[in-house]
Formats: C-alpha cells, structure tokens, sequence
C-alpha cells in the first residue's frame, strides 16, 4: 500500500471519526505542552546546590530544591492526558469497525487494516504534537514580561535543548501509535466484521485489596527505617527508600485502581439481588457483565483522588505547622505578629491548582467514556425505546452504572490517599519548638470526594445528550 | 372491526420523501404483510402506525385514538402497553440474560421480578428457548435471538404486533420455523400482525399483502404473494 493511500484510508470516515482524530490531537498536544513545560523546568541552570536563581517571582522555579518536585508534577499532569487519550481511542469504534472490515472486503490484509488504524493514531498524535509545539513556543514568547523587580513569572528565558524538544515530538506520536497498537492486539479485523478475542469471564477478586494493604504498609514504614538508621547514626540506603518511599504508595494506587473490578462486580450482584426496578437490572447486568470498565475509565479519576486526598492531609500539615509559628511568635513578643511567610500553604495552592487541571482532564476521559458506550449500544437501545421503554429508565440506568462503583471507589480512594500522606508524617507537628497532634482534616479530604463525585455527575449529564441521538428510529433501519 | 387506519400519510426525512400519502385499514387479528422494493417506505409506514414516528401530515388512528396528535410521553406508553415491535436485529440488550430481556417490558409495567420471570420464561417456552433462559444474547444464534425477542414482544400480550424484516438476518430454515410459531402464538392470542418484508415466502405467511412502489400503495396491487401464492395459515 502506497504511503498516500494509507493516509486517505487512515483520514477517511465519519463525524465521529473526525472527532476521534480531533480528540486525539488535541489529548498530545496537551502532552506535548505538558513534557515542554517540565523540559523548560528542568533546563533552569543549576547554581549550586541550595543557591537560588533569583531569577523568579515563583520560589517552586528559584529554588533548587523545589524544582524536582515542580517537574515530577508537570509529568504527572500527562498522566490524565494519557488516560483521555485512551478513552479517544475508544470514540466512535463501531463506525470504524464497520470501515475497518470494509477495507478487508475489499481485499485488504489484516496487517494493511491495523496499519491503517495505526496510522490514523499516529498522524492525529503527530499533527497534536506539532501543535502543542506551536503553542508552547507561542506561549514562551507571550508570557516573556518581567516584573518591575525584573523577575520573571514564568522561566522564560530558558529553552529546552533542541534534541529535547525533537525527542518529544517524535516519541509522543510514536508511544501513540504503539498503543493504537497495543489496543488491537486482541481484534481480529475480518471482512465480515471486527471480532474482539475472548476476554476473561471469571469474576474479579478482591486480591487487589493485598496491593492496598502492601502499599499502606510499606509507606508507614518509611518513618520507622528512617528513625532505626538515625539511632544508628547513619542514613538508610536510597534503593531501601525508593522502594518504601516510592513504590508503597504506587502499590496502594494501582490497588485502588485495580479494586474497582471488584467493587463493580459485587455492587452489581448486590444491585441485581436488591434491587426491583428496570434501570436498576440494566445497570447491575452491565457491572457484572464487564466489571473492568470501572477501572478503565476511572482510574485517571481515582489517581486524582488518591492524590488529592494526599494533598489535604499535606495541607492540614503544613496549617498546623503555620498556627505552631504563629503562636510562638505571639508568646514571644506578647502579641499577634503577622507574618507573610505562608510558602507551604501558597505551595500547596499550586498542587490544588494541578489537582483540579487533573480532574477536569479525567472527567473529561469519563465523558468521552459514557458517550462511546452509549453510542456502542444505540441499537439495544433504540429498539428499546421504540418498544415504548421511556429514555428516562436507559438514562437512569447509565447513572447507576456509573455512581455505584463510583462511590464505593472513591471513598476508598480517599482512605487510602489520607493514610498514605498521614502515616508519613506521623502523629505530632513540631515547629518552632512547639508540638502539637496531628489532626487528620477530614473537611478537606471530603471536599475532593464530593468533587470527583460532582465531576461524575456533570459528565453523566452531558454524556446523556447523547442519548437522544443514538435512540432515535434511523437506528433501527434495516437499510 | 378497524384497529388501525392510516388516511393520506406523508413523511419525508428532509428533502427525501418516504410516504406519499398511504392509506390503509388494518383490521383486529388480521395479519397483513407489507412488501416492497427496498427504500419504498415499508419501515416508514411501519414506524408511523406504531407511533414510533410522527408523520408530517395525515391521519394515524388506533382505535379511537389520533396517533399523530399525541404526545411522544403518551406514544411510548402506548407501544409499552399495546404494541409489541420485532425489528431485524440488534434488539436484546446484551447484558441481560434472555429471560431478563424478555421480562423487561413486564418489570417496566410494574410487574414484581418473580412473575416477569416466571411470565417470560413461559413465552421463552412457548417459542422453544426455554432452555435458554439464563443465556445471553452473545452465546445464542441468530435465530434463539430472533426468538426472544419476539418472546419479548409479545410477553405483554399486545394488540397489534408491529414487525419489521424479523427474518431478514436468518436462514430459510430458521426463518420458517420461526414464522410458523410466531403465526401460531398470534393466532392463538388473536392479535393483529402489521409485517414489514421483501421476502415471498415471508408475505406468504399474511393474510394479506400491501404493496408499496416509491411511498405510494403500488397501484397494481400485485405483490410478492400473486407470484409465489400463500402459505403458512
């Protein structure tokens, strides 16, 4: 097949598909900037070590020492990106399915028909990546205006070198297409159709709550090893904290993640044994029938969470430390002194900020997750609705499907993200020579439930503007 | 007696028009096929009469009713209640088991779980699937799933039966042997058959054939049936 044919065949298709590819763009480019942005951190000149730039008005790019965590956090942006690039993949895929065995009717080979699918990811990614290219260099130049101390709010007076940049244009749409191909390992494309390979039918186990369990302990160790080697005198060996220290909380994530399987499928045997009526049955047959759809589509959500969850506890950390300083201060001079130095708590105002940018990408994974199953399914649904099922008990069953695992998990993720950070911290604040307990805030954790929860809520509701289109008769017309 | 009427239906989707203002009279128990090239109006007219869709001038009556003057909320209602619709394929919900899907329509009219599965699991025995009662429709053929869904269709004992190429996805064989029991469970409940198709043998099974050419009742009412004649009764 000629490189031009491939390229019509990969860019030829519908609405939606035109969507898919947009959305797919627009999900590297996001990357894309995302990669730039820590690259851009990361070619700050180093000074020495604790010597600050003095460079900028922002002590997370000034400071040595906080620009490790400033990067480790823009990387982790990309990580929603990723899973909303993921849910992409999956918009519009029975219309392609369609196209796909089309083109082997008409005499492509299997490999020709996941070239092309390869190809369409990989062009949309490339055409993203150039984009967000474009507009971090758009950016770079726009956002060039010092302050009157001359201090600059953003570094940009440094540039990523240019392998640097190159490297990510090309490995973005590359990882993408490797996983457009990783994705139809388990597709047979025949002329007759598109055929998924057999998929597990065993239920899910709760084994994943061992990966919770793992998790939580390995990070409440970090206190213990860290104290044992001080009593020594010596300090404990990175590859010890590393593993404790990074890998713990890892664990208790993808244990989480994991986990929904398992929820969904005991929530939806639960649903299907209590409950009586019809949008309810839909729901709970859909849960057991593919518990691991929670999973894929929550888990950019349920890593938000952990991670907010986290942050909260950091927070309340950093407020007693704040309330220690601030009552030393009055016992020494007798009166309250106010002081601007609330860097840890503006600090943490920034990885909120980043929770939330993080959140409204998932939600926007979980959106594009709904509309695709409703679209999957317009058929069932269609005929259901002309056999007089009123779209309110199909649109009632969607919500069910989605907020009963939904629930669960994120009270879990929240229980997991607060023991995660508090058992790293312990049980007293010490500052300024003054102690106090440790007191989980437990408004704030709640606050990142109710608004993941929230985020689920919103994108249900406009996911079920989908509905009306995809049960509408011309579904069921027999050609 | 009349329990449908269409008079001077029209219906275009956009520019394309479908009907060209059918009428028709359809009367209680009678089984009536409507035959036609493809593309001529067959499913619109079916649509319309069943109050799937609205047309865009003429009269759609059921009973006493006005069809074309109700409301969307009270169409569907009557469709839950009335009416049963068999269409071509694709209309088991695929996460349900059969007998869950046949029970739906049941379980929708406030039926409690235990009688919508006992009352399913009948009508799935009375056109031979009761042995499938537990099974989804991915592990079925085309033709148990044509099965349960005309199970489905007819587990609230309807009126008028709407059906729409129900053997079109099915072998000779399998479409007979449906036909021949989905004729049987009709006749038996008395129930008015409107049955949309292409196929000779399958109009063979009617009372009588409407022919349509071009959104119009075909002017020379022959139909598929004058060729091959009737069957099936």
């Amino acid at each position: 097949m000629k490189p031009s044919t491939l390229l019509r065949l990969a860019l030829a298709g519908s609405r939606t598909d035109g969507l898919r590819v947009a959305l797919t763009a627009v999900s590297a480019a996001l990357g894309t900037l995302a990669i730039l942005s820590a690259l851009t951190v990361i070619a700050i000149p180093e000074l020495g070590e604790r010597i600050d730039n003095h460079r900028y008005s922002n002590a997370l790019l000034d400071e040595p020492g906080l620009r490790g965590g400033t990067t480790l956090t823009l990387l982790l942006l990309t990580m929603p990106i990723l899973a909303l690039a993921g849910q992409c993949a999956r918009l519009g895929a029975p219309a392609r399915d369609r196209r796909l065995a089309g083109f082997r009717l008409a005499g492509a080979t299997p490999g020709q028909a996941t070239l092309i699918v390869v190809a369409e990811t990989g062009l949309a990614a490339l055409i993203g990546a150039g984009a967000g290219t474009a507009g971090y260099f758009a950016a770079h130049s726009l956002l060039d205006r010092p302050r009157a101390d001359g201090l600059l709010p953003f570094p940009t007076d440094v540039l990523p070198s240019p392998p640097a940049i190159v490297v990510t244009v090309v490995a973005i749409p590359l990882v993408a297409a490797l996983a457009a191909a990783l994705l139809v390992r388990r597709v047979v494309i025949g002329p007759l159709g598109v055929f998924r390979r057999s998929r597990r039918t065993r239920p899910p186990l709760p084994w994943p709550g061992a990966l919770i369990l793992l998790g939580l302990v390995a990070t409440s160790s970090v206190l213990p090893i860290f104290r044992a080697y001080e009593a020594r005198q010596s300090v404990p060996p990175d590859f010890l904290v590393v593993t404790v220290g990074i890998g713990g909380p890892l664990c208790a994530i993808l244990g989480v993640i994991l986990g929904t399987g398992w929820i969904s499928h005991a929530s939806g045997r639960l649903l299907h044994r209590w409950g009586h009526r019809p949008s309810v049955l839909l729901a709970a047959r859909r849960l057991t029938t593919d518990p691991w759809q929670g999973g894929r589509t929550f888990a950019a959500l349920l890593a938000c969470v952990i991670v907010g969850a986290g942050a909260a506890c950091e927070r309340g950390y950093f407020q007693i430390m704040r309330d220690l300083e601030i009552a030393s201060m009055e016992a020494d001079t007798g009166r309250f002194v106010f002081s601007g130095d609330n860097f840890y708590l503006a600090t943490m105002n920034l990885v909120d900020l980043a929770i939330g940018v993080a959140l409204v990408i998932a939600a926007g994974g979980l959106l594009v997750a709904i509309g695709e199953g409703i679209v999957s399914r317009r058929r069932a649904y269609a005929a259901l609705v002309a056999s007089g099922v009123p779209r309110g008990v199909l649109a009632r069953s969607i919500l069910w499907q989605t907020l009963v695992p939904v629930v669960p998990s994120v009270v879990l993720a929240l229980f997991v993200g607060s023991r995660l950070a508090s058992t790293a911290m312990g049980d007293t604040v010490e500052n300024y020579g003054r102690s106090a307990p440790y007191v989980l805030p437990l408004g704030t954790v709640a606050t990142y439930g109710l608004l993941a929860v929230a985020a689920v809520v919103a994108a249900v509701g406009v996911g079920l503007l989908f509905l009306r289109g995809s049960t509408a008769v011309e579904e069921l017309r027999t050609g | 007696m009349t329990i449908l009427r269409a008079r001077g239906v029209v219906k275009s989707y956009g520019p394309t028009p479908a009907l060209r203002g059918v009428s028709i009279d359809i009367a209680e128990g009678e089984i009536v096929a409507v035959t036609g090239p493809s593309g001529c109006g067959k499913s619109t007219l079916l649509h319309c009469l069943a109050g799937i869709l609205r047309p865009d001038a003429g009269e759609v009556t059921y009973g006493e009713h006005r069809l074309d003057t109700w409301s969307e909320r009270m169409r569907a209602r009557l469709r839950r209640t009335e009416f049963g619709v068999l269409f071509q394929f694709g209309q088991l919900v695929p996460e349900l088991t059969a007998a869950e899907n046949v029970a739906l329509p049941l379980l929708l009219a406030g039926t409690g779980r235990r009688e919508a599965r006992t009352a399913a699991v009948q009508w799935l025995d009375r056109l031979g699937v009761a042995e499938l009662a537990d099974t989804r429709p991915g592990e079925m053929s085309g033709g148990q799933q044509q099965r349960c869904a005309t199970a489905r269709a007819l587990v609230t004992e309807p009126r008028v039966l709407f059906a729409d190429e129900p053997t079109g996805a099915l072998d000779s064989r399998t479409s007979e042997q449906l036909l021949g029991q989905l004729v049987r469970v009709v006749r038996d409940q008395r129930t008015t058959v409107v049955l949309v198709t292409h196929d000779a043998t399958v109009a063979g099974y009617a009372d009588r054939e409407v022919s349509l050419r071009d959104g119009a009742l075909d002017p020379s009412g022959l139909g598929l049936t004058a060729v091959q004649g009737r069957h099936g009764r």
